[in-house]
């Protein structure tokens, strides 16, 4: 900008030369008055070209040459006529006040001009807002279009959601800040000030730290970060930067205020479920400890004169209820493990017998009466699995197909090489799964409604298929062409031998 | 009955009364305390001959107690825990526990690993002759039979089921099962011991699917079931 500025100047002498060249091809046809005009013309031209500063030098300039040159005695700056005094304040009166109106109306069409852009820049700033309800994706658009048109780089600092006292930067290129940009920014947030500051080390450059301020209060900063370091004072500049600076605080504000009602909503809704979870999981704690309780509290009861089958049988069931309340516990908490994603995958090469056969070890008392039909082939592949947590899966599957199975009726076992991965399917003689119902009976909470009698969250199914899906396998129930439900579970094998599984091993 | 002393280490006092009284009845006496300092001191005082030790200790952490105890002692120490994490099942046996069980427990299955720790203390010279239900092993002449029938094993598999024996009862974890037999540079290769513990079981189990001699404890490592 400078250099073009001074660049004028020399062009402005120019000017004068040209007219004194062209006065002097027309002064022996024209009277000197006529030549006269050629200088104002030449101020006229230098005042739309060059501004206020060269026209005036071309008005004093063309005043001396013209008096050098075409008024005598020719040559010299002295005067015969002292008629001519008059005539050069006259020039030089009308040359300046031409220089100082042309430049006054220049620099009004600039300032036209320069409106229209901000107007243009700021309309653009708002259809950009109307478009985008995410504030990360709105802020990176504020930050470049902002840079588009000032020229500067720009940060916004915005205080992070949980923790307001440190600040979260979001620009168009996803810059670092440092630790000094970002305590002066903290400080201008605070104090709620501009601060224009020329950083050293380790960042060199001027930034301007402007407050983003709206009626709540200070939303953020806004960081314009420039590499030359001191940016010239540009009042139409700052005019425009002021004008973004509010525009930019009032959105941010609107889509906060828009997050945080979303935000409120989503917590009532979660609130609702907790309250389902919380109502289902309290009715299957304490069904189990009614005849827990109350075989124990006749049990004391001396007035009660139990037959000693009596009393086997009561113990009999209040065991068996501690142990469903025992296995409920552990659903739970291994739920809450995975919704937490606490829970990580301890994958050994585990072989399918093996596995069955720890599940059903730990299922003993349940499948006391029940015949187990397993058939696993010896030639199925080992599979990369978290032995604890697929024993867990089968347990849960092998249960329910005892509890919705009438009893003595078999359940069946059966495992195979698929494409790449092994089956296993799990097969109860029961009552069968209604169709419309397969594909929920792995959902949070559902329950088939025919058996009433049959107690259980429906948590165990829901934590197998989280389970198998963390695996990079599938479950699936159908009916089974015998009747009865048949669970198929599908596990890849996984790279059992790969060299990947080895840093795993290592974890142990 | 011997009459053993048996110090119970636990901060709930409920268990500590259940298991003083489900103990005696069983003829055992029962030494309580509830918290690691006691149990340290209690232990080098009275020498119980078994610890039974809850991890989650007010003062000192039940894991860090094994470690201690073993400086020094060779007492069976079981422990008992509401942590059911394969982890830390793994941590207590690497410190020197020799059976961990998860409360809830049953009490069945507490006195019969109670009984299998103390067995192998007692057991001064090693018996030459295994024998539970069809399975007999004479160590001395390196001889496995199932019902009768002579049953060759790879050097490997019959070290492994010794191992087993010698620590009957007692849950090993796999890595202790892999330097034991392997030597000691072996301990990932988990894939090795799971295929040798699979031909193992064909050839001495009755049913490899529904194993009743070589238990597999989860994630841990393998039992071999005693007797009971």
């Amino acid at each position: 900008m400078n250099k073009i500025r001074w660049q004028r100047y020399p062009a402005g002498i120019g000017l004068v030369i040209l007219a004194t060249l062209l006065g002097h091809l027309v002064h022996t046809f024209f009277a000197p008055a006529n030549i006269i005009m050629i200088y104002l013309l030449s101020v006229t031209v230098s005042a739309v070209t060059g501004g206020l500063g060269p026209s005036i030098l071309v008005s004093i300039l063309g005043v001396l040459a013209f008096d050098f040159f075409f008024v005598s005695p020719f040559y010299t700056f002295a005067v015969d006529d002292t008629q001519y005094i008059f005539t050069f304040s006259v020039l030089l009166l009308v040359g300046i006040t031409i220089s100082y109106l042309t430049s006054r109306i220049r620099r009004q069409t600039e300032i036209a001009r320069l409106r229209e852009k901000q107007t243009a820049a700021l309309y653009a700033l708002g259809r950009d807002l109307v478009a985008s309800n995410n504030l990360a994706a709105y802020i990176k658009a504020i930050a470049k279009r902002i840079e588009e048109s000032t020229g500067f780089n720009v940060m916004i600092l915005l205080p992070e959601y949980e923790r307001a006292a440190s600040l979260k930067v979001y620009s168009a290129d996803n810059r670092d800040i440092s630790r000094e940009e970002m305590a002066v920014a903290t400080r201008s947030l605070q104090e709620k000030c501009k601060i224009r500051i020329n950083h050293n080390l380790p960042v060199v450059g001027a930034r301007l730290y402007l407050p983003l301020m709206t009626a709540r209060g200070g939303v953020g900063v806004m960081v314009l970060c420039s590499n030359t370091r001191t940016p010239e004072p540009n009042p139409m500049l700052d005019h425009l930067i002021g004008a973004y600076t509010d525009l930019v605080a009032v959105a941010i504000e609107g889509i906060q205020m828009a997050e945080e009602i979303r935000d409120a909503q989503l917590v009532k809704a979660t609130e609702k479920l907790q309250n389902a979870l919380l109502n289902a999981i309290s009715h299957d704690l304490r069904t189990p400890l009614v005849s827990i309780i109350g075989t124990l509290s006749s049990l004391q009861e001396e007035s009660m004169q139990l037959d000693p089958d009596t009393k086997h049988n009561l113990v009999q069931v209040a065991r068996e209820e501690a142990d469903r309340l025992n296995h409920l516990i552990s659903n739970l908490l291994d739920e809450s493990r995975l919704k937490a994603g606490v829970l990580c995958l301890n994958r050994q090469p585990s072989e399918i017998q093996d596995l069955v056969g720890a599940a059903l070890e730990q299922l003993k008392p349940a499948i006391l009466q029940r015949t187990v039909l397993i058939d696993i082939p010896d030639s199925t592949p080992f599979i990369r699995i978290d032995f604890g947590l697929i024993v867990q899966v089968l347990v849960n599957i092998v249960e329910n197909a005892v509890k919705y199975s009438p009893p003595n009726s078999p359940v069946e076992i059966q495992a195979y090489n698929a494409d790449n991965g092994v089956k296993i399917e799990i097969t109860d003689r029961g009552i069968g799964v209604p169709e419309q119902d397969l594909e929920h009976i792995f959902d949070r909470f559902y329950r088939i409604k025919h058996p009433e009698n049959v107690a259980g969250t429906g948590l165990g199914l829901s934590i197998s298929r989280d389970i198998i899906e963390l695996h990079g396998g599938h479950i699936k129930a159908v009916r089974s062409p015998a009747g009865g439900t048949q669970i198929i579970i599908e596990l890849p094998v996984d790279g059992l031998n790969g060299s990947a599984g080895k840093h795993e091993f290592e974890k142990q | 009955m011997k009459n053993n002393n048996i110090l119970v280490v636990d901060d709930e006092s409920s268990i500590r009364k259940f298991l003083r009284m489900t103990l005696s009845s069983q003829g055992y006496a029962v030494i309580e305390c509830c918290c690691g300092r006691d149990a340290i001191s209690k232990t080098i005082e009275d020498k119980p001959e078994l610890i039974i030790l809850d991890l989650g200790l007010p003062d000192i952490d039940g894991i860090e107690v094994t470690r201690l105890i073993r400086e020094w002692s060779r007492v069976p120490i079981i422990i008992l825990s509401v942590r059911g994490a394969e982890s830390s099942k793994i941590q207590a046996l690497d410190a020197g526990a020799d059976d961990y069980l998860t409360k809830p427990f049953n009490v069945g299955e507490l006195l019969a690993r109670l009984r299998a720790a103390l067995r192998r203390v007692e057991r001064t010279a090693d018996d030459p002759i295994f024998i539970s239900g069809h399975l007999k092993v004479d160590l001395t002449k390196r001889l496995v039979t199932v019902n009768g029938t002579e049953t060759g094993l790879t050097p490997n598999e019959y070290e492994l089921l010794r191992i087993l024996i010698k620590n009957g009862g007692k849950v090993l974890t796999r890595r202790y099962l892999l330097r034991e037999v392997w030597g000691p540079e072996y301990g990932d290769e988990f894939h090795m011991l799971h295929v040798n513990i699979s031909n193992l079981r064909r050839k001495i189990e009755s049913d490899p699917a529904r194993p009743q001699l070589i238990i597999t404890e989860p994630g841990v490592g393998y039992r071999l079931r005693t007797g009971e």
